[in-house]
């Protein structure tokens, strides 16, 4: 059998190496004792770990981790929590994510600061920028500390139109209806 | 369509092949814009496209398995895709395709990998030329390893048949229509595992031997193409469009 070297383009189902050489890492699967391609890609193989990989060409299903920034509509707001659903993940804004796609986001991580009323900070229907904690478990817990996270588009809970940024509020210029929020920095610029 | 007098003549089939030649084949690997991961696949006169979206989750929610991704296919013909307009919408064979075409990837795409979410597969069948559910195999398996669902190997897809008591690959519909038997044949190339065969017709053993063989060889041509397919998209320039 051919020798596969790091920089070798493989398609799924190609021989990478046998498990006596190689452990498979991401984009190769095991079986029966060899080590094959899952990936339409090229190899990456590491001689010091014995790891034997495939880095992706095409487009791959978009995956969760820790720290991964997500946008999210509000769902339910209730004392403790807002419970919200995951739309897009950044990086991958015109693929779906697999699920699951429940969220939540707590009172303490809403901002940096006691929160007396947490539906002064989200209200539902908001889109909302945020970060993931932990995506191991489901919901998928949330956080938006920080100036670029948080609510990047609102309407007025009163008229349904939306709502004009007037510096730390929200104002309606339809119905004159002042709303609090936990601002995004780019509030309504259009930005996921 | 008229019966010609003779399928064969002189060892050579009615658009000039030999008897164990495939029809002329492209594959066109991402060939939509909207879709996760597309192909394109012309088989002689079939023309058909395929396009992956997922995994993604799955409407409606009891489709959800807890442990597994649900695979969904669709095979479908388009109108103007025969001689005579076909009615549009699924039919008893549309349905049959489409459950045969979702049993013959299953085994390939790891579906473990995302509990709780689906992937579907649509294959549309433009213009149609017999062969049409291994070539919509075909281009889904391509179509399938261009959306970057992990899978264990690719999925080939071709028929064989009897025409004028010769062991023929790659049937046309006149063959189809007129011969004895068309047997399709869907296999993972590198294992040689066979994940669809269908029969119309009859073969005594040894013929259906030899035509298993030779649907065997084709298949590995056909993988060949499927490879070269993804080659030409991903190997030389990383992104386009």
């Amino acid at each position: 059998m051919v020798e596969v070297k790091t920089g070798d383009f493989v398609v799924p189902g190609d021989f990478l190496a046998t498990t006596e050489e190689f452990v498979p890492g991401e984009g190769a699967y095991e079986e029966e004792g060899k080590v094959y391609s899952s990936c339409t890609g090229v190899v990456l193989v590491d001689v010091r770990t014995k790891r034997i990989s495939v880095f992706s060409k095409t487009a791959t299903p978009p995956v969760m981790k820790r720290g991964d920034v997500v946008v999210v509509r509000v769902e339910e707001v209730k004392d403790q929590s807002a419970n919200v659903s995951i739309g897009v993940l950044r990086g991958y804004e015109d693929r779906q994510l697999p699920l699951p796609d429940a969220g939540v986001i707590h009172v303490s991580e809403v901002r940096d600061g006691y929160v007396r009323d947490l539906s002064k900070e989200f209200k539902a229907g908001d889109i909302v920028r945020a970060k993931a904690l932990d995506t191991r478990r489901t919901p998928i817990r949330l956080s938006t500390v920080g100036e670029d996270l948080g609510v990047i588009m609102a309407v007025c809970s009163r008229c349904r139109m939306p709502l004009d940024k007037d510096d730390s509020k929200l104002r309606c210029k339809n119905c004159g209806n002042v709303e609090f929020r936990k601002l995004a920095s780019d509030y309504r610029r259009g930005i996921l | 369509m008229e019966k010609p007098e003779k399928l064969i003549v002189d060892g050579k089939r009615l658009d000039g092949r030999g008897p164990e030649e495939l029809r002329p084949l492209k594959i066109q690997a991402g060939a939509l814009k909207r879709a996760d991961g597309s192909a394109y696949v012309e088989l002689g006169a079939n023309k058909v496209l395929a396009a992956v979206y997922g995994p993604r989750e799955l409407h409606p929610r009891h489709m959800q398995q807890p442990d597994t991704a649900v695979l969904r296919c669709r095979y479908n013909m388009a109108p103007f895709s025969v001689e005579e307009r076909k009615r549009p919408g699924p039919d008893r064979r549309s349905v049959e395709i489409s459950k045969v075409i979702r049993e013959a990837l299953e085994p390939v795409v790891f579906t473990k990998l995302y509990p709780r979410s689906g992937i579907d597969v649509f294959v549309e069948v433009l213009q149609a030329d017999a062969g049409t559910r291994t070539a919509g195999i075909t281009a889904a398996a391509v179509a399938l390893a261009d959306a970057g669902v992990p899978m264990r190997d690719l999925v080939s897809a071709v028929a064989v048949g009897k025409v004028d008591d010769t062991i023929v690959l790659d049937l046309t519909k006149e063959e189809d229509q007129f011969g004895t038997t068309d047997m399709p044949v869907a296999m993972l190339p590198r294992k040689r595992v066979i994940t669809l065969l269908q029969m119309d017709g009859s073969f005594i053993e040894e013929e259906f031997e030899r035509a298993l063989a030779l649907a065997m060889k084709g298949c590995e041509q056909i993988y060949e193409a499927q490879k070269q397919a993804l080659k030409a998209r991903y190997s030389i320039k990383p992104e386009e469009g």
